[in-house]
């Protein structure tokens, strides 16, 4: 084992990592607790809450497992408990890797855990990682009030634009995740192809039969869906 | 005067922000202190320097386009917990969608924070799960036969998504679509940098949408 992994995987970066992740994870409940009770105060049955939640939760399972892959690859590297920590709060997994190799680098060292990867070059990266992330949330803190106030005097002077508006930066998004699979077709491309279809069905049936629970969970049973088909069609190949 | 509940949640959401900024830059700080590791502050500043080149302005374009989806509370929560695009955005639109709330309205914003809070506690519970059971999982996790499913996990998620939406309003979606699909062709070098375009197509979707609603080729939200 490396000398470094003694303070990457060191019980205390474990308590720091746990004790912030716990923090986020209150947040998360007082969060929902206020939203659940403005939901009641504004008329919203508890009941199409709940199910929100739930169909929400399941959702979310299929693209967490994704993120503890990248914990496993990420972790003999940078040590569990920083890995943990980066891949729980704000950061994408694929940013993780590239500012702790920018943290590397910076210090003369050309790969992340090789030759010449010493304690102060783990420490270069993890402080790199922290400061690159924060720049969203620090966007919410300064302007997100404002900002917000700016959408709602559009709202007011047109509201059917505004709404058109929201949906087309939603639009935007989507384009550039369908636009790489488009392109460079393959495998990709298929399975993008089978889930759309097994959406379409899927909102089909739910619209014809009216049962709600398939509309809540049409995007998760057609992702999984799409996934399966990934793994049948490399299997014929 | 009385605190809206926007209030609210803007205060709470920066009182919480501001706590995890400073945690998150606590962290690195103890460990180098205790251990005496602290590189030298011309390396440190270079590093800085290279990750905010590429990452200040993509982020700041997120906040600019996902904010407006998402309303007060979902936003503080998402730039928090992270994993945006590819979990707290689709979960939060279609939970939106399904509940029948549009982004913006007050029952939007109820529901996004509701699927944005529900889906960062599963999240955060499943990664301590998978460190937990690391040893146990790696052989499972990294079986060659399922690494088509997880590499292809993008292309599954948004292949529905967008299914839904195009079939919902195909004429916002035809123009940012093309564009991009001509995009590529023409430019492949583009796909590497696919976060960054983000931004630009939110603009140029946002022109077409324009242009289309003042041509009242596009009349209402459900067009």
């Amino acid at each position: 084992m490396k000398a470094y992994m003694e303070i990457a995987n060191s019980s205390l970066l474990y308590l720091l990592a746990g004790a912030v992740i716990l923090f986020v994870l209150l947040q998360s409940v007082l969060f929902m607790r206020l939203a659940w009770k403005r939901g009641v105060a504004i008329g919203i049955d508890p009941a199409q809450m709940k199910a929100a939640i739930k169909s929400s939760a399941v959702f979310s399972i299929v693209p967490s497992i994704p993120i503890v892959i990248s914990l496993i690859a990420i972790a003999p590297i940078l040590g569990t408990p920083f890995s943990w920590l980066r891949l729980s709060i704000i950061g994408s997994n694929s940013y993780e890797l590239i500012a702790a190799g920018m943290g590397a680098k910076s210090m003369g060292v050309e790969s992340l855990g090789g030759e010449g990867y010493t304690a102060q070059v783990l420490g270069n990266s993890m402080l790199i990682m922290s400061i690159g992330v924060v720049w969203g949330l620090l966007c919410c803190i300064l302007f997100l009030k404002k900002y917000q106030h700016r959408m709602t005097t559009i709202k007011q002077s047109d509201s059917t634009w505004s709404e058109i508006l929201v949906n087309a930066l939603f639009f935007g998004m989507l384009s550039v995740f369908l636009g790489d699979p488009l392109v460079k077709g393959g495998l990709a491309l298929y399975v993008l192809i089978s889930s759309a279809v097994l959406m379409m069905g899927m909102t089909y049936i739910g619209k014809k039969t009216k049962i709600s629970w398939i509309n809540d969970f049409a995007l998760a049973l057609s992702m999984i869906g799409g996934m399966v088909f990934a793994v049948v069609y490399t299997g014929l190949i | 005067m009385i605190k809206t509940y926007e209030d609210q949640m803007h205060q709470l959401g920066r009182i919480f922000g501001t706590i995890v900024l400073v945690a998150i830059f606590l962290v690195p700080i103890i460990i180098c202190t205790v251990y005496n590791i602290y590189p030298p502050i011309k390396n440190l500043v270079i590093g800085i320097g290279m990750v905010c080149m590429i990452y200040v302005p993509v982020t700041v374009a997120e906040f600019l386009t996902y904010t407006p989806l998402l309303g007060t509370g979902g936003s503080y929560l998402v730039f928090t917990t992270g994993n945006l695009t590819n979990l707290k955005i689709p979960c939060a639109v279609t939970c939106m969608d399904n509940a029948g709330a549009k982004p913006g309205s007050e029952e939007g914003e109820v529901f996004s924070t509701l699927a944005i809070a529900a889906s960062s506690i599963v999240t955060t519970v499943i990664i301590f799960i998978g460190m937990l059971a690391i040893i146990p999982l790696q052989p499972i996790l990294s079986l060659p036969v399922l690494q088509p499913a997880f590499q292809n996990i993008l292309p599954a998620l948004f292949g529905a998504l967008s299914a839904y939406w195009i079939q919902k309003q195909w004429k916002l979606a035809i123009v940012p679509i093309l564009f991009v699909a001509v995009l590529f062709n023409l430019v492949p070098v583009l796909l590497d940098y696919a976060g960054a375009l983000i931004p630009v197509m939110g603009l140029i979707s946002i022109l077409s949408a324009r242009i289309m609603y003042k041509t009242k080729f596009i009349t209402s939200f459900n067009d």
